[in-house]
């Protein structure tokens, strides 16, 4: 019965159309008991009609939301069809579905309710550049000093959340630049966070949604979200 | 009364005028135009009576009676403009709310409506 639990891939896309085959191919391959679903972020290639050619699950959102919003539709997704374990996984191929499985066995030995896929704990693998380090390095002491939790990725995109965080997702997830400050609500709401170590490869085709100019944004608007977010009472 | 202070009194009218018609349309919020109509209701006061310009710039310590006019605009304009920021926050969440439902509902149609013409096809 534990071992039969229900498990989708939350797969958020916007302009994905070259790299979703590969993504949705990979996850078929190594992670047959997981099942998946695109969201669809109004993307302006043919994500869709590729999905409705290929027959892959997609959710079609009519306006665009950004990550944050995205991510959490297939939150509502799984919270709406009864999944116990959701996991968010990017359709760039910067993930590897090899991990799935491992991270599964992770959260149910760990009994953990949100698992993060960490690039940093065994250095191995796709490790971004020294500035965006730095900037990540930041937010792991940051998130420390006000949670008393270490987070090596706290930037990291592939995380597995069990029911509870299911819950907690659907009901409030950031905007935009959603990952940090998510943890921290989670860590906020009780939750139990386990890192576990993954590989991640470089981005096959599109750029980071983070670009030199938005850096500054994206560090003042986190810092603040998780200094709210420490002060926010549950 | 001054040539000016009948001037500012038909635009303020005018405006007023503009503004029930808006409403009358539907093309204006009452709840929005509210803020307006007392802002127009205002400024008429002072223009038909000027004194209680300089009795508020009195009671404020304000040597030149032009200088409240523009820092009570002020103010009435930053609280407009906040009022408005709170509102666009609430409505892109409403606004996001409804897209990931509208998202949710669409998959569900478009499943039961293949369901339906597989169904059939089966039939025939």
């Amino acid at each position: 019965m534990n071992n039969k639990k229900k498990c989708l891939v939350i797969i958020p896309a916007y302009n994905e159309e070259k790299s979703i085959l590969d993504t949705v191919r990979d996850l078929k391959e190594y992670a047959p008991e997981f099942d998946y679903i695109v969201v669809n972020d109004c993307s302006k290639d043919g994500t869709v009609a590729l999905c409705k050619k290929n027959q892959i699950p997609f959710l079609d959102l009519p306006v665009n939301l950004g990550i944050g919003g995205a991510v959490q539709t297939g939150y509502h997704y799984a919270l709406e069809n009864g999944y116990q374990i959701a996991v968010q996984f990017d359709g760039d191929g910067q993930h590897d579905a090899r991990y799935l499985e491992n991270m599964k066995e992770s959260l149910e030995r760990e009994k953990a309710d949100l698992l993060i896929g960490s690039r940093f704990i065994e250095k191995k693998g796709f490790q971004s550049s020294g500035l965006r380090r730095l900037g990540i390095r930041y937010f792991t002491i940051l998130i420390r000093m006000l949670t008393g939790v270490r987070i090596t990725d706290p930037t990291s995109g592939m995380r597995m959340a069990g029911e509870q965080a299911i819950l907690i997702f659907a009901t409030h997830y950031p905007k935009d630049y959603p990952e940090p400050e998510s943890a921290v609500a989670a860590i906020r709401q009780g939750l139990k966070l386990v890192e576990i170590p993954v590989v991640m490869r470089d981005r096959m085709e599109g750029t980071s949604s983070i670009s030199a100019g938005k850096s500054i944004y994206y560090m003042i608007k986190v810092t603040l979200a998780i200094l709210l977010e420490r002060m926010r009472r549950y | 009364m001054y040539k000016l202070q009948m001037i500012a009194a038909i635009i303020l009218l005018a405006a007023m005028g503009y503004l029930v018609g808006m409403i009358r349309r539907r093309k204006l919020d009452i709840k929005y135009a509210l803020s307006w109509m007392i802002m127009i209701g205002l400024m008429l006061i002072v223009d038909i009576f000027p004194p209680i310009l300089s009795l508020i710039s009195h009671l404020f310590g304000i040597a030149t009676p032009v200088n409240t006019l523009f820092f009570l605009g002020f103010i009435f304009s930053l609280m407009l403009i906040f009022v408005l920021t709170v509102s666009v926050s609430r409505l892109s969440d409403r606004m996001r709310q409804m897209s990931q439902a509208l998202a949710l509902a669409e998959k569900r149609i478009r499943e039961l409506e293949e369901s339906n013409t597989s169904e059939t096809e089966n039939k025939e």
